[in-house]
């Protein structure tokens, strides 16, 4: 007899409720979305490994635990997308095309596992490139970023010319101007692989390439909630198989393999004779039924092959696995010590392309180069939500290791003095928050004046750009020739928000460029000079 | 012979009445001053003393014209900071020219910081909304419109805001502040907040350009120069309340080259500034903008 499923309903309610607002935060260019939308992005597991929050990490593992993995169908984005790409795919399409197009597949082990372990040693040793490329919640964001958020903004500008017309400037024009080309590829890139690895295998994503996954499949395949057979209902019809993203259902073999199951619920729908539950069903308590589909008569041949090895194999990965995965954490702390190997490595870096090109800027909050590198997940919300439109994806200029992390460019646009958006929304903490006083004492560079390329020694004219623009008045203009003023830079007063580089009108090389602290420090602020009484009683003309 | 006799009367009738006037000096009424300076007011009863003495609103602004007003909203400060024009003075603006029957009255400026902290931040944008204009934004290319500005000595052409493009008659209403580039920033400077590209400008000798954009065809109908509080020092931007000085003053004309030269006396009292370093204006007497002489213009001045 078909049972209600309340749990898939439940599934699509909490995946919508969170997938919709993370979704919105990702293409709001315009800030309509109130910052704290970000606290949605905590609990994302990426993040709270790279960013060491041990709350998040404990709260996830045990959520998976308990249910199995939820995070995949409800939490992760990146997840809800395949899903949704799936749905997109299904329209119009009969079943057997459609929504039960798929078969069983064995996992691949060897490879989601040595996936997760190099990923995970990788960062140990302080790369952690894999994590950048693999996080499903990070390639979510960068897709959001680079390909979303350009159409809707293209779109905002469409409807914006409309109500123009109407006086109406409810809605404005947006410069699109933070989208790079590599920040672009990068989305592309990404979408297309869930779109032919959905239609083509479901979640293979998830259940392969995705360190997250592997990481709590180690645990989901011990939750004590979890979907199984009920033998006495089942008809061996293999609608489930069929209906089943993750592969994971062998409809004659009567297992689920719980470490790929994502808890999407659709077999469970599929099935007309409710043969599929979902139940408090502890592997322990399992031990002698597990056993059972082996004696039960074997119609595949593989089934018996996997059964022998496949134990002591998943027992050995898990238990490599989990130790190496909880190792981030400890080399999180290890970094701390090690920092000054890290600038060692920046400084070659450096020497190797002479002066030429200076490391990237990284946001106030950020602390160091190196910290910033090494925490950093590359999702871009920084960049969807930074009211200046000044930070921007990298590609490859600044080495793999910076590879589509965010950097200051001033390059039409400078950091908001007051402003600490970014810093409040980062959901691994690689930039830490800040309060309006912290952020405006901040020094990520200091502006480098350049007099040979500078308007009033070329020109002879007035400019001053820089110094307009310049909020701390670090750049600040002194007698030269005539009437004429030239810029100086005080370097204790510079916080390198880049108001000056940005309005410098001088090319192909700007006169006054911002040059990246690798340590942030902190200057005083600006000395509150004592407010004079000024009265005059006559017009002076 | 009927009809020169009927001249002679005319003729003699005139005299009279213009006797009449002599004798109760009110001629001052029917011929506006050229400039009028306001001191010791709140900007909105500045703004009306001022108008008063030109003859009222309704001679700029006619019933059914889109109006432009014009404001300095460059930066993310407070009134208190004199970055930008006063919100009261603004405010009291657009009412006016909505009482004299425009049929619209829109308010923009190409802003240095972000331009939705800029018009939040000075109170311009609340402003304009309860008086019943419309601020809009200019953060965009798109809003700009190409036009030739056949006068201008190194600029021959510029992108100029479409709404001052479409308008009838516009306010030029900017704050008297020191500049760091321009040395002085008042009616004339002001104009670069209608431009697009103000690289160009920084480019090709600042204070040449500045001048040149004011030969644009379309000249306001007054410079309304907003000196309630004056940033002498660390301008334009400016750092504390300690670069401001309050001086309850406006000053309006039509000649925007007096207006600024007025208005630079005026904040030489405060702090000594040449004429000749804020070079624009002299380039504007030079493109016959206006004149330096203020000996050879009516200036009316009231103290409240």
């Amino acid at each position: 007899m078909k049972r209600p499923n309340y749990w898939k309903g439940l599934r699509v309610t909490l995946a919508i409720l969170l997938f919709v607002p993370i979704l919105l935060f990702f293409v709001d260019f315009a800030g309509v979305l109130p910052d704290q939308t970000s606290k949605l992005l905590h609990l994302q597991i990426m993040p709270a490994l790279l960013g060491g929050m041990a709350g998040i990490l404990v709260f996830q593992f045990a959520l998976a635990l308990l249910f199995g993995r939820i995070y995949c169908s409800a939490i992760c984005p990146a997840g809800v997308l395949q899903d949704i790409i799936n749905r997109l795919f299904c329209i119009g399409k009969k079943k057997k095309d459609g929504t039960r197009r798929f078969h069983y597949h064995k996992p691949l082990n060897v490879l989601r596992y040595s996936i997760l372990g190099l990923t995970f040693l990788l960062a140990i040793f302080g790369v952690v490139e894999l994590c950048t490329l693999l996080d499903p919640y990070s390639n979510f964001g960068r897709i959001a970023n680079n390909l979303f958020r350009p159409v809707v903004m293209w779109l905002n500008n469409l409807l914006a010319e409309g109500l123009a017309r109407m006086d109406n400037y409810t809605l404005y024009q947006v410069t699109i101007s933070n989208v790079t080309l590599f920040g672009v590829v990068s989305g592309l890139v990404a979408l297309g692989l869930f779109i032919v690895m959905v239609i083509f295998r479901g979640r293979l994503f998830c259940n392969t390439l995705c360190p997250i996954g592997a990481l709590l499949s180690l645990v989901s395949r011990y939750s004590l909630f979890r979907i199984s057979f009920d033998r006495d209902a089942c008809t061996r019809c293999g609608s489930c198989e069929r209906a089943c993203k993750a592969e994971a259902i062998d409809s004659r073999g009567l297992t689920v393999d719980t470490s790929r199951c994502v808890d999407c619920f659709n077999c469970v729908s599929s099935c007309p004779k409710g043969g599929l539950r979902y139940r408090f069903n502890p592997p322990f308590r399992k031990a002698t039924e597990r056993t059972a589909p082996a004696s039960e008569p074997e119609t595949r041949k593989e089934a018996s092959a996997r059964a022998p090895i496949s134990e002591s194999r998943r027992t050995f990965l898990a238990t490599g696995a989990t130790v190496a995965s909880s190792l981030p954490i400890v080399s999180a702390i290890a970094h701390e010590v090690g920092d000054p190997a890290g600038h060692g490595k920046q400084m070659r870096l450096r020497r190797r392309k002479g002066h030429e090109k200076w490391p990237p800027i990284v946001p106030p909050g950020a602390i160091s180069i190196e910290r910033f590198k090494d925490i950093c997940t590359g999702c871009q919300i920084c960049v969807t939500q930074c009211p200046s439109h000044v930070l921007r994806p990298t590609g490859l200029e600044y080495g793999l290791d910076y590879m589509l992390k965010p950097r200051v460019a001033y390059i039409d646009s400078y950091c908001n003095y007051e402003c600490t958006v970014c810093s409040e929304i980062c959901p691994t903490h690689a930039i830490m928050p800040l309060t309006k006083e912290e952020k405006a004492t901040t020094q990520v560079g200091i502006a480098t004046f350049f007099i040979d390329r500078c308007i009033v020694k070329t020109e002879g004219t007035d400019c001053g750009a820089c110094s307009e623009h310049c909020p701390t008045q670090a750049v600040h203009m002194v007698p030269y020739e005539g009437t004429l003023t030239i810029p100086r830079v005080n370097p204790d007063l510079c916080i390198g928000c880049g108001g000056c580089e940005s309005i410098c009108p001088v090319r192909p090389e700007r006169a006054i460029i911002v040059k990246a602290n690798e340590v942030h420090k902190f200057v005083e602020k600006p000395k509150e000079e004592e407010v004079k009484k000024v009265e005059i009683d006559d017009f002076g003309f | 012979m009927k009809t020169s006799v009927i001249a002679g009367a005319a003729l003699s009738l005139n005299f009279d009445k213009l006797r009449a006037a002599l004798a109760s000096n009110t001629v001052e009424v029917e011929q506006a001053p050229d400039m009028v300076a306001v001191m010791g007011g709140e900007p909105e009863v500045m703004l009306d003393k001022a108008l008063e003495a030109l003859g009222g609103i309704g001679n700029y602004v006619r019933k059914g014209q889109k109006v432009v007003i014009k404001p300095n909203i460059g930066w993310d400060r407070t009134p208190e900071m004199a970055g930008n024009t006063n919100p009261k003075l603004v405010k009291a603006l657009v009412k006016k020219c909505l009482e004299a029957g425009a049929s619209k009255v829109t308010v923009f400026d190409h802003t240095c910081d972000n331009w939705q902290k800029c018009y939040q931040t000075s109170g311009i944008a609340e402003a304009v909304r309860e008086a019943g204009g419309i601020i809009m934004p200019a953060n965009d290319e798109k809003y700009f419109k190409e036009v030739s500005i056949p006068n201008g000595v190194n600029l021959k052409s510029a992108k100029i805001h479409e709404a001052l493009i479409e308008a009838d008659v516009w306010f030029n209403v900017p704050v008297l502040k020191n500049h760091g580039g321009a040395k002085l920033t008042c009616a004339m400077k002001n104009y670069m907040g209608i431009v697009w590209d103000r690289r160009f400008f920084h480019q090709n000798d600042l204070q040449q350009c500045i001048a040149d954009i004011c030969t644009w065809q379309k000249r306001p109908v007054l410079n309304i120069v907003d000196a309630y509080r004056i940033m002498f020092q660390n301008g334009p931007q400016g750092r504390s309340a300690s670069d401001v000085a309050t001086l309850k003053s406006m000053i309006v004309s039509p000649n925007i080259v007096a207006v600024d030269t007025a208005s630079l006396r005026l904040f030489n009292q405060v702090k000594q500034l040449d004429l000749a370093a804020a070079a624009h204006i002299g380039k504007g007497e030079a493109l016959h903008l206006g004149t330096t002489q203020l000996d050879s213009i009516s200036i009316k001045r009231i103290k409240i």
